[in-house]
């Protein structure tokens, strides 16, 4: 069967990283094509690059489109090439109805006037065809996530798609909302729309795709048929490499217990469903708990809701050094002992107009008063101490923290936790987006906090990290706790199963 | 390691030797005795109020509401004392303590419902005016009875004698140099940047040179006005708390990354309600001095001070977007915009010009942080 639309050998690089590197995907006319790969193997890049957001010229290799050489130089070519994406974060208005989202921005006319019998007429065959049973002056704000994903599909398809490419559809869908889903794309199907699905969970992928193509490190691995393969098959060629010696991970020696977390559950709102159920854990002082799991998962949610920053207790008891643990806010946190390194440290970590020595000590000025005042002198020496001992490399402790690399940064943000002294330490993925050396530093850095009786929670999304540097790992899978294994237990398998909600017997 | 000088501190200086020079050139009575010290007054008042705005601003806030509050507390204060004969000294307390809880009503509203502080100082400037008018029926109440005085009227026709004026200068002088000596000290010690001895020695010779004018300047009418102590003693606790107090730090924080300072512990709330108000203290002192110059509470004053006073804090280098601005810079805005008016008054520029006039500097002065902020 010829491919109605192919990737041959693209790499794309952005400064500093390859992406994808000789990457080859094909994709038939009335197939459902699913990409599996852990976060950052390359998915988004590549759909990006097949919708048209990263132009032709941005990249070497060609993209072909019935059998002929396409160069998209925008959205718009791809969309009128017929390839329609549908995005994880839905671009609906939400005060439109639902008939004039499907129609934004190509209203039908008649003279200078929007034709708004055209419209209703034709909003209502394509909400027939995606199985919508709704008034298409319906607002869309008032559709739940799974309708407003049918509204988007029936957009593209006003569109004559022929290409629908789906990122991580059912991320935020109820269960009876995925089978709708599902078996909308398979009436696609038969009339011959193909879709490329993007999906971390392989039951929904094994339950819909003919082939599955599965990304490692921005390459291709393998391209499989699902009739002749199994999960366990393609969960290994996702993680497929050596977990190499470079985490430095000192022999941990628990002592007592810091923080426990006993059933914990908790919402983004007041009103809201609960994103984090029934988790219990705790942690010691001199080890490392690894927290791992898919995008989406709730780590970052998890420690953001201990440390205060997020979201409203449904219920569950925490304490920490056995005192229960109200964290209300970051305030109160930090003053139990608790201190977080947030992932995203340029929203949550820095104000990058200020200085090095400002941030380093925001976290402690109470601390550092004589008086009402704080004292300027002892505040220079911690900021001074810290500086050093990090290595930060910055001409001076006055020099703008927006000026330095990423890792620098990172260490400012670090220093700023250290600072505290705190008794228990959430460093959420502390080595995103920095160069190895800096990565080595922080490892040691992790060994040294242990070292000195401090317990670490510790995020990654980086599996090798997460084995090579926790001594036990707990993986979060929808909010809820899908694993927890000791060191020697660990395996990528294993993990990744629990990841994405499997259970054991799989690996 | 050296300090560098931003073109900044320069502009801000050429502006106002530039606007000095053109208003003594086209009115000779603007360096008058007489006129300088009624500029020192105006200066006062302004630049009081926009130290107080800059507390807002730089946690990323503002304040529309401050003009119409002028009134409404000298108005207080006012009627406290003709209408129900309180003493003076007990009407200004009442009606700063009213500040006080206004402010700090608006600050909780602003931070805890998450209503724009935009909208609800909007709110209060309609509500204030509207107060302010009720409190005094639209009449004129003078701030004490004719012919008399009273600690309300003193704010602004009591001078320090001119042998105290001079004894004051010196000691704050004095105080300047030993305070920039130490800090000059411990910065080298911390090996951190600090001015080359020559440039440091200029800035205090400059500061001296200024001083000294001042002094003799407003020696030659009948001293220091008292409002420049007042504006004095208001600039020194700013200046202390923005720069030397964890809750001026968090100012700094919230305004430069308001996430990144809650999550870094900064009581994020607490702090901007502090901030609005220390404010409303502000506003009261303020309503206070205004009234006194005026001499009587009438349903103009207190009109657009507001502008005034964010648009001294804009042309003073501070940024509406929060996180940046000093006291000096305050000053030296203030300045600008007092003499301006000053300038323009003397000149016999019609109203409506004035208004003009006020409204093309701030605009200038809004593109020129923008342009300044872009580098």
């Amino acid at each position: 069967m010829p491919a109605l639309l192919e990737a041959r050998s693209i790499t794309k690089r952005f400064p500093g990283v390859t992406a994808l590197r000789e990457v080859s995907f094909d994709l038939r006319a009335g197939e459902i094509h699913a990409l599996c790969g852990e976060n950052g193997a390359g998915k988004s890049t590549l759909i990006k690059l097949l919708s048209g957001l990263h132009p032709h010229g941005t990249y070497e290799g060609e993209l072909r489109l019935d059998d002929r050489v396409a160069e998209f130089r925008s959205i718009t070519d791809a969309q009128r090439a017929g390839i329609a994406v549908i995005y994880q974060e839905l671009a609906l208005v939400p005060e439109l109805s639902i008939a004039e989202n499907l129609f934004l921005g190509c209203e039908p006319r008649r003279g200078a006037l929007i034709d708004w019998d055209q419209i209703w007429r034709e909003a209502r065959t394509l909400l027939a065809r995606v199985g919508l049973d709704v008034a298409p002056d319906t607002p869309v704000s008032e559709l739940g996530v799974g309708s407003q994903q049918l509204v988007e599909i029936a957009k593209a398809l006003s569109k004559h798609a022929r290409v629908l490419i789906l990122d991580e559809p059912t991320a935020a869908l109820a269960e009876r909302e995925v089978e709708t889903l599902l078996d909308m794309l398979r009436e696609l199907r038969s009339r011959g729309i193909a879709c490329i699905y993007v999906s971390h969970k392989l039951d929904e992928v094994f339950a819909v795709a003919d082939r599955i193509t599965v990304l490692r490190d921005g390459a291709t691995i393998t391209t499989l048929a699902t009739a002749a393969t199994t999960k366990t098959a393609v969960i290994r060629a996702m993680v497929g490499r050596e977990i190499t010696e470079l985490f430095p991970r000192h022999a941990a020696h628990p002592g007592e217990v810091l923080l426990t977390v006993e059933d914990l559950s908790a919402a983004a709102t007041r009103g809201g469903p609960a994103q984090l159920r029934n988790i219990s854990f705790e942690v010691r002082a001199g080890e490392v708990l690894g927290l791992g799991g898919l995008m989406g998962a709730g780590r970052t949610e998890l420690l953001m809701h201990l440390f205060g920053a997020w979201g409203v207790r449904r219920g569950g008891r925490v304490t920490l050094g056995g005192r229960p643990l109200q964290a209300a806010s970051p305030v109160a946190a930090l003053a139990a002992g608790l201190v977080l390194v947030s992932e995203d440290r340029k929203r949550y970590g820095l104000v990058l107009g200020e200085s090095i020595g400002f941030n380093l000590s925001l976290s402690s000025l109470t601390r550092l008063r004589r008086g009402a005042l704080i004292d300027e002198e002892r505040e220079a020496h911690a900021n001074q101490g810290l500086f050093q001992s990090l290595a930060v490399k910055a001409p001076s402790l006055e020099t703008a923290v927006g000026t330095l690399s990423g890792g620098n940064q990172q260490k400012v943000v670090l220093g700023k936790a250290l600072m505290t002294q705190p008794r228990v330490v959430f460093l959420d993925e502390p080595t995103r987006g920095i160069d190895v050396g800096a990565k080595v530093e922080v490892y040691a850095l992790v060994n040294a906090l242990t070292a000195a009786g401090k317990a670490v929670v510790l995020v990654s999304s980086e599996l090798p990290e997460l084995m090579g540097m926790s001594d036990r790992i707990l993986m979060l899978h929808d909010g809820r706790i899908g694993g927890a294994f000791t060191k020697a237990e660990a395996t990528p398998e294993r993990l990744l199963a629990a990841a994405m909600g499997r259970t054991q017997s799989a690996a | 390691m050296k300090a560098k000088l931003t073109l900044r501190d320069f502009s801000l200086l050429l502006s106002l030797l530039a606007i000095g020079g053109f208003f003594a050139l086209a009115a000779p009575q603007f360096l008058s005795a007489r006129n300088l010290s009624m500029l020192a007054v105006e200066l006062a008042i302004t630049a009081t109020l926009a130290l107080g705005m800059l507390l807002v601003i730089l946690p990323g806030h503002i304040d529309l509401s401050v003009g119409s509050g002028v009134g409404l507390m000298g108005g207080i204060a006012s009627v406290l004392i003709i209408n129900h004969g309180w003493p003076a000294g007990a009407a200004l307390a009442a009606s700063g303590v009213v500040a006080l809880v206004l402010w700090l009503a608006m600050g909780a509203l602003i931070v805890r419902q998450r209503i724009p502080a935009f909208i609800i100082t909007l709110g209060g400037l309609l509500i204030f005016k509207g107060a302010f008018w009720l409190v005094i029926g639209s009449h004129t109440i003078p701030v004490v009875a004719g012919g008399q005085s009273n600690l309300y009227s003193l704010l602004t026709t009591f001078y320090l004698p001119p042998a105290a004026s001079g004894v004051l200068v010196a000691v704050v002088f004095v105080g300047i140099v030993a305070l920039n000596l130490r800090a000059r000290r411990r910065r080298a010690a911390l090996g951190f940047a600090v001015d080359e001895a020559e440039v440091a020695f200029l800035k205090l010779f400059l500061c001296a040179q200024g001083l000294l004018l001042f002094v003799l300047t407003v020696n030659q009418f009948r001293g220091i006005p008292l409002p420049v102590v007042i504006l004095g003693g208001v600039a020194l606790v700013i200046q202390v708390i923005t720069r030397h107090t964890p809750f001026g730090r968090h100012l700094y924080a919230i305004g430069g990354n308001e996430e990144a300072a809650f999550v870094s512990g900064v009581p994020v709330p607490r702090t901007v309600i502090a901030a609005f108000t220390l404010l409303g203290g502000i506003v009261a002192v303020t309503g206070f001095m205004q009234t006194a110059y005026a001499g009587a509470s009438t349903t103009t004053v207190g009109d657009s001070m507001e502008l005034d006073a964010i648009a001294a804090c804009v042309i003073g280098g501070t940024s509406l977007r929060g996180g940046r601005g000093t006291v000096l810079g305050v000053l030296f805005g203030a300045l600008i915009m007092a003499s301006l008016l000053n300038g323009m008054t003397l000149l016999a520029v019609a109203p409506e010009l004035k208004f003009i006039v006020r409204g093309v500097v701030l605009t200038l002065a809004v593109w020129m942080d923008v342009k300044l902020a872009k580098r």
